[in-house]
């Protein structure tokens, strides 16, 4: 690793990095940063797993018949773990617990998140919650699906119900307590001149996520909880022979599960709002508008969790009313996609591997909120409820966004994290790939699911199998665009230039101290201004950086 | 950093605020937060037993389930006790006075009462033939005792810890956030665990 001593900014050549050695320093560490690289490493190799699962399910569906390789249980299992290790272990976690932790004290100009103990103790719940669910695995496995329906849930014979539920439940207190942590560092740690109105936007989007954390997870604790003592003691408020309700279980369960897909995707939207602007050089388009849409959609997200429900048999004023409410996500949604689309405009953009994520979130996420509508439409649902149409639509919110926001904040904080600079020329090919991948591979679904092949399934229907297969050929598109990635990223951490402080040009304050930061992160007291005031912001050649100009008129802050 | 010296480095920053005060208000409000998330996990367990109530309502008390055992409204007192000397505990806390220790003591001790009081009514049921599996109704009864007794025995740990430092007379008008932290808990636990039971008594009739 580099030293980070020349940068112009800071006198220090201590590094978060290197400031202590040895394994202990960071496996105790209290540094929100060394827990962020911690995450940002446990994430990613969750992240690795749950890919090869998909792959393995997507290479099953090659064939519509029969396949000798894995027969009809192994494929549950293998869909049961891609879903539940991508949601639990690798989106929910990923932006606030890798990328979070390690910009939004940065951000926002404080050492360190509000109680950085509870951090570790989160990060090491986080572990527990993985090797839980790696247990389950070795103990017989499970094929609920991710969402663990019951009644099969308690019925199911596979051994590894039990122990992945109680991961889940480990993993949703690691959320809690990030949530919790977020929360109290923004309310209490903002440094003067540090009004709400001068965070960036990434820390709205933390701070709406960290709400929906906090106040929709204990309701899945508790459904868990109860699913568990179901599934030991034969209880049943979840069996209706019995006088329970599953259908109990599904309102628990999307109770929370509905405001989760807002914690996956607010952070991701939280990032593209730092990319678009950074990387097109120009202030952000409608500053407050894209600040409260965040909140309005933390707020939305917990009145809609019946559209999952639309054909389980709630009473019809319900679907109604959550067909209602559901659209009208499609608000704070389209507000954002319009804010960043008129950045954009006559902006100094400039197309980097970040920015080309950042544009392909914009496409990607605009696909999946539309598709979304006619799935809230009821009686569209009738028609495409558990179809290839579902999956094509929540793989575009999930993964065409989330995800493609998490890969494209971690190159647009990947100088700031490691001090190096990543091969640009091998960025955009492994970012073409990906998006090219993405696209075959998902928008043949949506041709699949409205014509009417079903989800889950393991064999199918001969005519489907072109479609399969393009799918297929998306999904290895996909991988090796992935792989590439992998290893230009490695590759720069041995071999990569030097990072100066500001590689874009940003103006926010984690741009201000060195690449890598010092241990308390700013030598000095930074100056808090406008994050997306560019003006004063010139390139160096002799650093090949940007720096502050302390001679330029201060432009007008404009919010 | 007191109760674990020697796990973290010499030099980490256990904490970012440059003042005990700023340091101390974080902390209260992250607890509230914490006590908001063990809210939801309470009210949502309620509305799931009112969700089957509503279903079965015919049929909820169909072979004459034991009510909730008397012995339950002995260790409410013992809770609501409880919740009065970790109060007082608190107050000679801020003040530095000697008697925190002494409260702080006798709250455990209340503690450990409520709690074998709990499984006195447990046993009692269950010799009663009223066991978890029975139906919805001991459903309701065990998961409510048994999601609250939980809930205490966690709270045990902080209890112990800061029992034992205010015995040393260690907490003061400058440094008494771990028995706020504590009674703000303790007093949750004493708010949850009142209207359990009045949910209990209620779903017996």
């Amino acid at each position: 690793m580099t030293t980070s001593s020349h940068t112009g900014h800071a006198q220090s050549t201590d590094n978060y990095l290197t400031f202590t050695r040895g394994i202990k320093s960071w496996m105790f560490t209290l540094d929100h940063k060394r827990i962020g690289v911690m995450y940002l490493v446990s994430v990613l190799a969750s992240f690795f797993v749950g890919g090869l699962f998909a792959l393995i399910v997507r290479t099953k569906l090659l064939t519509p018949g029969e396949v000798s390789w894995i027969d009809a249980d192994q494929y549950n299992q293998a869909f049961t773990l891609h879903g539940a290790i991508m949601v639990f272990l690798v989106i929910i976690p990923s932006i606030p617990g890798a990328l979070g932790n390690f910009v939004l004290p940065i951000m926002l100009g404080a050492k360190d998140v509000a109680f950085p103990r509870l951090n570790l103790f989160s990060y090491y719940l986080w572990v527990t919650g993985a090797f839980l669910s790696v247990y389950a695995l070795l103990a017989g496995g499970f094929d609920t699906g991710w969402t663990f329906y019951t009644p099969y849930s308690t019925t199911t014979e596979t051994a590894g119900v039990i122990p992945v539920v109680m991961g889940v439940f480990v993993l949703g207190f690691s959320s809690i307590f990030t949530g919790l942590n977020f929360v109290v560092t923004i309310h209490k740690l903002r440094p003067p001149g540090m009004t709400w109105f001068r965070m960036p936007l990434l820390l709205w989007a933390l701070y709406a996520t960290a709400l929906i954390q906090v106040l929709a997870t204990p309701v899945l604790g508790i459904t868990l909880l109860l699913l568990i003592i179901e599934r030991a003691f034969g209880i049943g408020i979840f069996d209706p022979g019995m006088g329970g309700d599953p259908v109990l279980f599904q309102h628990f369960f999307w109770f929370y599960s509905h405001p989760a897909v807002y914690i996956m995707i607010l952070p991701g939207m939280g990032i593209i709002s730092e990319i678009i602007a950074v990387h097109s050089h120009r202030q952000i388009f409608g500053y407050k508008y894209v600040a409260f849409s965040s909140i309005a959609i933390a707020i939305f997200s917990f009145l809609v969790w019946g559209h999952h429900m639309f054909t389980s048999g709630q009473s019809e004023l319900m679907n109604v009313v959550f067909s209602f409410i559901t659209f009208s996500v499609a608000i704070p949604s389209a507000i954002k996609v319009f804010n960043w689309l008129a950045t954009l405009y006559k902006g100094a953009i400039v197309l980097n591997t970040a920015m080309l994520y950042g544009l392909a979130f914009m496409f990607l996420f605009t696909i999946g909120g539309l598709t979304g509508l006619p799935l809230g439409t009821l009686n569209v649902d009738i028609h495409l409820h558990d179809t290839y149409f579902v999956v094509a639509h929540f793989h575009y919110v999930m993964m065409g966004s989330a995800l493609i926001a998490m890969v494209g904040g971690i190159h647009h904080w990947w100088p700031k994290m490691f001090g190096v600079m990543f091969s640009e020329f091998w960025g955009r090919i492994g970012c073409t790939l990906v998006f090219v991948g993405f696209n075959v591979t998902f928008f043949t679904q949506f041709m699949l699911g409205s014509q009417g092949m079903p989800r889950r399934y393991y064999m199918y229907q001969p005519e489907f199998q072109t479609y399969h297969v393009i799918s297929t050929m998306g999904a290895y598109c996909m991988a090796l665009g992935f792989f590439v990635t992998a290893a230009y990223l490695l590759h720069s951490l041995f071999f990569g230039k030097k990072a100066p402080a500001n590689p874009w040009g940003g103006r926010s304050l984690e741009w201000q101290c060195t690449s890598p930061p010092p241990h308390d992160n700013f030598s000095t007291t930074p100056s808090v201004g406008n994050p997306y005031d560019f003006s004063d912001v010139r390139w160096n050649e002799a650093e090949q950086g940007y720096e502050i100009d302390p001679n330029a008129v201060p432009s007008k802050d404009t919010h | 950093m007191r109760f674990f010296p020697r796990i973290f480095a010499a030099d980490a920053r256990v904490t970012p605020f440059d003042s005990d005060a700023a340091r101390f208000d974080a902390r209260r409000m992250g607890m509230w937060i914490f006590l908001v998330v063990l809210a939801l996990l309470f009210v949502s367990t309620i509305f799931g037993y009112l969700f089957v109530r509503v279903e079965n309502a015919s049929t909820w008390l169909d072979g004459n389930p034991p009510p909730p055992p008397t012995i339950l409204l002995y260790s409410t007192v013992a809770l609501l006790l409880s919740s009065w000397t970790m109060h007082l505990a608190l107050r000679a806390a801020e003040r530095g006075e000697r008697a925190q220790g002494k409260w702080m003591l006798a709250t455990l001790g209340l503690a450990l009462f409520f709690l074998t009081l709990q499984a006195f009514a447990w046993v009692q049921l269950i010799q009663e033939n009223l066991t978890i599996s029975t139906g919805l109704y001991a459903w309701m009864f065990y998961v409510f005792t048994g999601l609250h007794a939980v809930h205490v025995i966690g709270g045990l740990i902080p209890l112990l810890l800061t029992t034992a430092r205010a015995r040393r007379c260690e907490y003061g008008p400058n440094d008494f956030g771990g028995v706020l932290c504590t009674a703000m808990y303790w007093h949750f636990l004493d708010g949850a665990w009142i209207v359990l039971y009045l949910t209990l008594l209620l779903g017996s009739r």
